[in-house]
């Protein structure tokens, strides 16, 4: 009798403690956002900013936050939200808590698809976005097939191994191509290190549709997902079929993590980091971490673009230089723990 | 199996006492010296290997100072080598591609001869310098020394400091968790994302000019070798391949567990620091002259290791094998897209990086369980 009231109440108490956690995160990302809208590397500073932000300021000022922060920051919210998701799901799929695109040359595969898609005469911004999500998920099925070769898959810090290697190759290969076409490398070679700089808010308008649909894709297989989580017979007793659930998934990451390295170029360690995070503050359920990345992946990279703004100013700074001095750290204490904590 | 001594040239005596064979496979050199004897053995095919490997470099070489935008025959380029013949040649020969030749066969070999002694001290066939970040220790201190960042100390010291702070760090860490696993490994390639990104943030830092000096060590070529830094580089790799070949005997049986080595009576310890500070030394020297080429201290000793016996740790014909890998290499990514060159570091990564894959994903092989 006592036995379910007591399971509803902890059940009502772990969904309003992470809902609390949720509006600290919101409330947190909206002060990193505005902080990422104050502070620049220009004349503009924070106060002629804040005067903008409250319906006044100079023209110059108008323009330097509307036209230049602005959209740097919502792009900044779309690429750390597809990043942290992506990589939440990653480790999911591959069991891994160390699996990240990033580290696992899925991002690399997008990156050098565009490549050879501009060597190979390509320039348009919207050929871009598909050609990047096809690297994507050749990156992510190439990486899967490893997996599968003899019992990689089941000792995890291998697995990263074999996609660090993989990755490096992926980048080689690039520069290679960049060598080649001198007309390429020019335009891309702002893409190619990973950055928010100068990104228009077309780029994001151009990746919206594909945002949204991995959305509903992940909305239609968290639960199964979940399940997985518990074990293939689980999953399988509980009428899921695990092969469609990780095909779905993977294609989910592809079209995150293509998008994301489209506009901004390949970042890493941002999927690393935001998973472990999530965790860390709510449980290994896949469901809670994936409504946690939501906030923590913009928050992480919002940081980060205000750091590579700041820090070098008035020049810029790779995005990823920064998510690596902090991914870095949290890589080597995931693999140093005694035991990996297994998904 | 049939047993053959070696007849010593004259000026060693040789003393064959009775019932001291050499075992098969190889030729006993003994001598006296004052009041004691010496003897060593010479393992037949680890000098047939040397030497076959000796030859292939002397063949890549030439062809290295044969083919460029200028080509030459193999006479005239060695013409060149000596200043005889047509000026221009001699000069194409001596300036340009000698002092490249001399930087590509001594980063090559102190990458590959670095490599093989970590390996075999940490017992992990993946732990080379460029694979556990201490490369990218170097290659970030090298940059802080070009870019002037307060200090005025030239890029080999730097290197050599940046590359011991990357090794306390990634052996501080393993120091629970033991080198011999892939834990190790990953530990050491977050280590190198760091010091990576260090390298970035300097480069950031700076006037384009400075970046663009230091630019060679980020991707790893032989284009802007500094000629101080060869020297550094060639008295560094004249010692440690003294050092290694003082070592070799110790390192075939650190392969074993520690206390078997204790038992037959090394200084394990010992041993292992000494092999240790030579590998990080002959690693971060090699980046100064040429940048974070470390994946020729992967292929190198794993050539040596095809080609040679099981038993013994091939120190020399690792470094033999390295040497003609990064001049093969060097000469490829001059040709290959000429006129533009692809660094070397490029073509390394290109050709080796499969070469890893393939060390991880093939199944293990029974004699390491």
């Amino acid at each position: 009798m006592t036995e379910p009231m007591s399971r509803e109440r902890s059940s009502f108490r772990e969904r309003s403690s992470l809902l609390n956690l949720m509006l600290v995160l919101l409330a947190s990302l909206l002060l990193v956002g505005v902080t990422s809208l104050l502070l620049g590397a220009g004349d503009v500073g924070p106060l002629a900013a804040w005067s903008v932000l409250t319906g006044g300021g100079s023209d110059e000022a108008r323009f330097v936050v509307e036209s230049l922060r602005l959209p740097r920051t919502l792009i900044g919210v779309a690429v750390g939200m597809a990043l942290g998701v992506a990589g939440s799901l990653i480790q999911a799929v591959a069991r891994n808590p160390l699996a990240e695109p990033g580290l696992l040359g899925v991002s690399a595969g997008s990156a050098l698809a565009v490549a050879i898609a501009l060597v190979l005469g390509a320039s348009a911004a919207t050929l871009r976005i598909s050609v990047a999500q096809l690297g994507a998920l050749a990156g992510c099925l190439f990486v899967l097939a490893m997996a599968r070769v003899n019992g990689v898959g089941n000792d995890p810090v291998r697995l990263v191994l074999a996609g660090a290697i993989l990755s490096g190759l992926l980048g080689a290969l690039t520069s290679l191509l960049l060598l080649v076409d001198q007309r390429s490398a020019d335009e891309i070679r702002f893409w190619v290190i990973g950055s928010l700089a100068g990104r228009r808010l077309e780029d994001l308008r151009a990746i919206l549709p594909s945002l949204l649909f991995a959305g509903v894709l992940i909305v239609a297989i968290a639960r199964p997902l979940a399940a997985l989580a518990l074990g293939e017979r689980v999953a399988v007793g509980l009428g899921h079929h695990p092969r469609w659930i990780r095909l779905l998934c993977v294609i989910a990451v592809a079209i995150l993590v293509g998008a994301a390295t489209a506009v901004a170029g390949p970042i890493a360690f941002v999927g690393l980091v935001v998973p472990f995070v999530a965790r860390a503050l709510a449980g290994p359920d896949i469901r809670r971490t994936l409504w946690l990345a939501l906030p923590l992946g913009p928050i992480m990279i919002l940081c980060a673009d205000i750091l590579a703004r700041l820090l070098v100013a008035p020049s810029e700074m790779p995005l990823g230089v920064i998510t690596a001095l902090v991914g870095a750290p949290v890589l080597i204490a995931v693999v140093r723990a005694h035991r990996l904590p297994a998904l | 199996m049939k047993t053959r001594t070696l007849t010593p040239p004259a000026c060693l005596m040789n003393r064959p006492e009775a019932g001291v064979t050499p075992p098969s496979g190889s030729w006993r050199l003994s001598w006296a010296l004052g009041e004691r004897d010496y003897s060593i053995l010479i393992e037949r095919r680890a000098c047939f290997v040397c030497l076959g490997l000796l030859v292939a470099l002397l063949a890549v070489s030439l062809l290295s100072l044969c083919l460029g935008t200028l080509t030459l025959s193999p006479r005239e380029a060695l013409a060149g080598v000596f200043g005889h013949g047509d000026p221009v040649n001699a000069f194409v020969v001596q300036e340009l591609r000698l002092v490249r030749l001399a930087a590509g066969v001594a980063t090559g070999a102190a990458f590959s001869l670095s490599g093989c002694l970590m390996q075999t001290l940490a017992r992990n066939r993946l732990a080379t310098p460029g694979i556990v970040g201490i490369d990218n220790g170097a290659t970030a201190f090298a940059v802080a020394s070009v870019v002037g960042l307060g200090t005025s100390l030239a890029p080999p010291p730097m290197a050599l400091a940046g590359a011991a702070t990357a090794t306390a760090i990634t052996f501080a860490l393993a120091n629970d968790v033991g080198t011999r696993g892939y834990r190790f490994i990953v530990t050491g390639i977050g280590v190198g994302a760091v010091f990576g990104a260090l390298t970035q943030l300097l480069m950031a830092r700076v006037a384009i000019d400075t970046a663009n000096a230091a630019y060679p060590w980020t991707v790893g070529s032989l284009n802007a070798r500094d000629g101080a830094a060869l020297v550094w580089l060639w008295c560094g790799l004249a010692i440690g391949l003294v050092v290694a070949c003082y070592l070799s005997r110790a390192m075939r049986i650190l392969r074993f567990s520690d206390a078997v080595a204790q038992g037959l009576g090394y200084r394990v310890r010992a041993c292992r620091y000494t092999a240790l500070v030579v590998s990080v030394a002959l690693a971060a020297l090699a980046v100064a002259v040429a940048g974070p080429v470390g994946l020729v201290g992967l292929i190198g000793p794993e050539i040596a290791r095809q080609l040679s016996s099981h038993r013994g740790v091939s120190l020399i014909a690792s470094a033999l094998s390295g040497a003609i890998v990064m001049v093969a290499a060097d000469l490829v990514g001059r040709l290959l897209l000429a006129p533009i060159e692809v660094p070397v570091g490029i073509v390394t990564a290109i050709v080796g990086a499969p070469f890893l894959l393939w060390i991880l994903l093939r199944p293990a092989p029974r004699f390491q369980s």
